[in-house]
């Protein structure tokens, strides 16, 4: 019925519009024209299906359009309607021709007085337009028909729904309708360009790596125009997000020339993808002319935030409850990296954490902690013999507790829905800078500048045991803390498993992983003839102290590199003034120690406001001082776009994933990575050499470590073009011989190397990882 | 670190404070008091073990229309345990009154409330957009769904997924919701322009 009713208005305007329209239109079919969206008898919106071609030649392109023309106050939607209001529809059907997807002019924004319901769309008149091509083999003419439906809005909403139809014939050749073609092309410079075919450059920096589940994110998009030309001015609502999944809004507002503050809001549901930021941007003004661009580039992943969404935080009601509250929870919390590498057991997780802990003994970021308790505890042997097993246990403590505290502040950041990995915290520069100050600090207490805990009148006396055995504890923590960045083998995938699994879990692999570290200690206590092995003392050991001093310095010396990386030049340098007060300050309170009184409390204050003024002043980095990621000549930066296509060139590909504090991944890259040989097998087998530097936080590398069941760096990921999918992870440690096979087997497997007969294996199952 | 810290303090405002503005999933709704078409009051507090259905509404949208038409708000609520849920209306159309609202109940024939929020303070403490707009509130006043009445804004499919009914059954089933948020469609709310 109402179908009817409105094909009986369509005729009715037709007529009408036939009439108001200049002469090229007059010739506009009555079935190609309606009107609709009748409020009280009156339609709202006329529209006619307009085609730029009088006559259309087979296999040539052609464009075909709805133009809608509303009554003055009266919208029509965009693609993204906005807060309310609905996407305008058009279907074609189009026998002997096929239709593109439909252009959308860069709308309008609608708000409501009070501002609070936004809407996208279009007043006045609009052409809706798509390209078209008549099929090769089409004869006679082309019926071309639109079923339209749009929401047509005031303040109050009526839809309309259209079809319109006409027919255009074919023939020998293409027959513009110059009056068709000029509406069309003016709507064409409406609508958005790519970047990609402007030549603009639009860049995305977000605050944090990972967008939170239901939260707020923010960052700062930067667009140059082409070849870094400055943008021009723009006029309010530059910029309409389309609507994105996962994300509930988005606001860009210009925060100086070429740089846009983004504010957004995640949806409590976590996508199935990871968002981009599309959009579309109009640049310019009325005055000097638009130029509407659009925006597409990835955002970030969404993670869940795990006390959330499920769970009713205001108060669990009943134990019942809280269980099926919690469970939802533990399920949203555990990140999708959990399935990637399930091959690893609880049990076979826990032994080759408690292995690789007490490896890390022997790497070199820990062995200075370790030889300085290696003397202390010969010391102490003399000393009293009954507290070795104190110390012992205080020292193993140490390492478990702070490992435990590691692990909680894990779970912590996980529930706070960021991803994190093995050595994280070397991500932040004041840690980094508090690392650095306790090692010169112990640097100098071995040199004997003060001396902890202990009075100068004492020094003489007992040793005060309970100093004693917090001593201990606190090597145990140095221990941990400067264990971190290295990675030992067998330790990646434990930790790995643990940071994807559940906070059970993940306290079991850290507890086996200290166990692990402190086993040194524990065996000496242990195995009674071996304490006795150990030297006398005697006054070798002083000058033996004051040599681990030495190596502890040596130990700050690469912090501060770190620091390069993370913070850049300014940044360094601000670490070395600070670390210089801190060498006053301990100074100024070892001189302390000698006085007595009113003087001493005096000397302390002065040292400890040389340490807090100078950490004022000096600890504040610039992170993004930092200088882009150092790649070597061969080396590019990762990108897994750049990857694609060298695995399509036919390239095998090597990732290398490194970080500037990860001592492992160094030393690979020097005694392996930098060699003749290996070098030659990159050139003779032209492999694709990507860098992958998580030196600062990056949440794609994070993810790409966690897809390979990883927490942290070193991973080196060799890819081959035969079996892109498939790519081999070589052990943490590597040698030359390995890496120079892998890649030959990489390269053999190439489809263009399999052709030649060669009859290697090539569905590369990966080697067996520990 | 820094994430560290976030994640506490995170922790500790989630505890802590009660939502300000917006009703958001995951929540406490925002409280209120309305008076329905009758003058009989209803707050969201006395209905507090009980699942609660708000629905944002407006007889003059076409697509409230099409709804009431086919009856989608009535038979949702009728799939449901009426002892464990209330369905609340809630009109925040500027120029709606009292007296509208009844004889419209009276002429669609449905159960539950009309609330009267014509200064529309619910509505935006809501953030409520469209008519309909959803909202389920579980028994502990915690906002766990918010968006559109089904995944057919058009009314053209036969097979349409009622996302207020699976949000209402996995509440009273201890289970998450499935899909907790949804973009509403309909007409905007027609607030007062203050």
């Amino acid at each position: 019925m109402k179908r009817q009713q409105w094909k009986r208005f369509g005729a009715v305007g037709g007529l009408g519009m036939a009439l108001l329209a200049t002469v090229a239109w007059a010739e506009l079919p009555a079935s190609a024209v309606g009107t609709s969206a009748p409020d009280e008898g009156d339609p709202r919106v006329e529209a006619a299906l307009l085609v730029d071609a009088t006559q259309v030649k087979p296999g040539d392109a052609f464009r075909v359009g709805v133009r809608f023309r509303m009554d003055p106050g009266w919208h029509i939607y965009w693609k993204n309607p906005g807060d309310s209001g609905l996407e305008t529809e058009i279907a074609w059907d189009t026998p002997g021709s096929t239709v593109g997807p439909l252009q959308w002019p860069f709308p309008h924004t609608f708000r409501t007085p009070d501002g609070f319901i936004v809407t996208h769309g279009y007043d006045g008149e609009v052409l809706l337009f798509a390209q078209a091509r008549a099929a090769e083999g089409a004869t006679g003419s082309l019926q071309l028909s639109a079923a339209v439906e749009a929401l047509v809005c005031e303040v109050h909403c009526i839809p309309a729904e259209l079809m319109l139809t006409r027919s255009v014939p074919l023939g020998p050749q293409t027959q513009l309708d110059a009056d068709a073609a000029r509406a069309f092309d003016d709507a064409q410079t409406k609508v958005p360009r790519p970047t990609a075919d402007t030549g603009h450059m639009v860049k995305l920096a977000l605050d944090t790596p990972q967008l939170k589940a239901g939260q707020e994110f923010t960052g700062t998009l930067t667009v140059a125009g082409p070849g870094g030309a400055p943008l021009p001015a723009l006029e309010a609502d530059f910029f309409t997000p389309e609507r994105i999944d996962g994300v509930e809004r988005v606001t860009l507002t210009s925060a100086g020339p070429g740089r846009f503050a983004l504010k957004g809001k995640a949806e409590p549901d976590v996508p199935t993808a990871e968002p981009r930021l599309t959009g579309v941007l109009r640049l310019g003004t009325k005055a000097s002319g638009y130029q509407p661009v659009t925006v597409d580039v990835p955002l970030a992943p969404v993670v869940a935030v795990g006390a959330v969404a499920g769970a009713p935080v205001v108060k669990p009601p009943s134990v019942k409850d809280s269980i099926a509250a919690v469970k939802p929870v533990t399920a949203v919390a555990a990140p999708p990296p959990v399935a990637a590498d399930d091959s690893v057991g609880l049990g076979l997780a826990l032994l080759f954490a408690f292995l690789g802990g007490a490896l890390l003994n022997l790497m070199p970021c820990v062995f200075p902690v370790l030889a300085l308790k290696a003397y202390g505890f010969t010391r102490m042997v003399q000393q009293e013999h009954g507290r070795v097993g104190a110390h012992a246990a205080a020292y193993a403590g140490g390492i478990i507790g702070s490992l435990l505290l590691l692990a909680g502040a894990v779970l912590a950041v996980r529930a706070g829905g960021a991803s994190v990995g093995w050595g994280f915290q070397f991500q932040e520069p004041l840690f980094v800078a508090a690392v650095s100050a306790v090692l010169v600090a112990f640097a100098l207490n071995l040199f004997g500048v003060f001396n902890v805990g202990l009075d100068g009148t004492a020094l003489a006396g007992k040793v005060d045991q309970s100093h004693g055995l917090l001593h201990s504890a606190g090597e145990g923590v140095l221990a941990v803390v400067l264990a971190t960045p290295c990675s030992a083998p067998l330790l990646g995938t434990a930790v790995g498993f643990a940071f994807a699994a559940g906070p059970l879990t993940v306290l079991a692999t850290f507890v086996a992983l200290g166990l692990g570290l402190a086993l040194p200690f524990c065996l000496l206590v242990l195995v009674p003839g071996l304490a006795k092995k150990l030297p006398k003392p005697g006054a070798w050991m002083e000058r033996f102290k004051q040599v681990l001093g030495f190596a502890l310095l040596g130990t700050t010396v690469w912090l501060v590199w770190v620091m390069g990386g993370l913070a850049g030049v300014d940044g360094m340098a601000r670490l070395l003034a600070f670390l210089v007060a801190v060498g006053l300050g301990t100074w100024l309170y070892g001189q302390a120690q000698a006085q007595d009184g009113g003087r001493k409390l005096a000397t302390v204050a002065v040292a400890a406001l040389v340490l807090v003024a100078s950490g004022v002043v000096a600890l504040r980095f610039d992170e993004t001082a930092a200088p882009a990621a150092r790649t070597s000549t061969v080396a590019q930066a990762w990108d897994a776009a750049a990857v694609d296509t060298a695995l399509a060139a036919g390239q095998p590909v090597f990732i290398d994933f490194t970080a500037d504090w990860c001592l492992t991944c160094k030393f690979n890259e020097r005694t392996v990575l930098a060699r003749e040989e290996v070098r030659a097998a990159f050139t003779e087998h032209q492999v694709a050499f990507f860098v992958a530097d998580w030196t600062r936080r990056d949440a794609r590398i994070t993810a790409k470590l966690a897809e390979h069941g990883r927490a942290g760096v070193p991973m080196y990921l060799v890819l081959s073009p035969g079996a892109p999918d498939k790519p081999e992870v070589l052990p943490e440690l590597l040698t030359a011989e390995m890496v120079v096979d892998a890649v030959k087997r990489a390269a053999e497997c190439s489809p263009s190397r399999r052709k030649e007969g060669s009859n290697i294996l090539c569905a590369t199952a990966g080697l067996p990882r520990p | 670190m820094k994430q560290v810290f976030t994640a506490l303090a995170l922790g500790t405002l989630f505890v802590g404070a009660p939502a300000l503005a917006d009703a958001e999933v995951g929540k406490p709704a925002p409280a209120f008091t309305l008076k329905d078409e009758t003058g009989k009051e209803h707050s969201l507090a006395q209905y507090k073990g009980k699942v609660v259905v708000l629905e944002w509404t407006n007889p003059e949208c076409p697509f409230v229309k099409r709804h009431y038409e086919a009856d989608t708000m009535a038979t949702t609520l009728k799939g449901f345990d009426a002892k464990k849920v209330v369905w609340l209306a809630v009109d925040s159309t500027a120029h709606n009154t009292p007296e509208k609202s009844a004889t419209w109940k009276k002429a669609e024939g449905f159960p539950y409330p009309v609330l009267q929020d014509a200064p529309g303070t619910v509505g935006k403490a809501y953030g409520a957009k469209t008519t309909p707009h959803m909202y389920v509130i579980d028994e502990q006043g915690v906002v766990r769904y918010a968006g559109a009445i089904d995944d057919d804004p058009r009314g053209k499919n036969d097979k349409k997924v009622n996302h207020v009914k699976t949000a209402v059954d996995a509440v009273l089933t201890g289970k998450p919701v499935p899909a907790a948020t949804t973009t509403p469609y309909g007409c905007s709310v027609k607030y007062k322009s203050s």
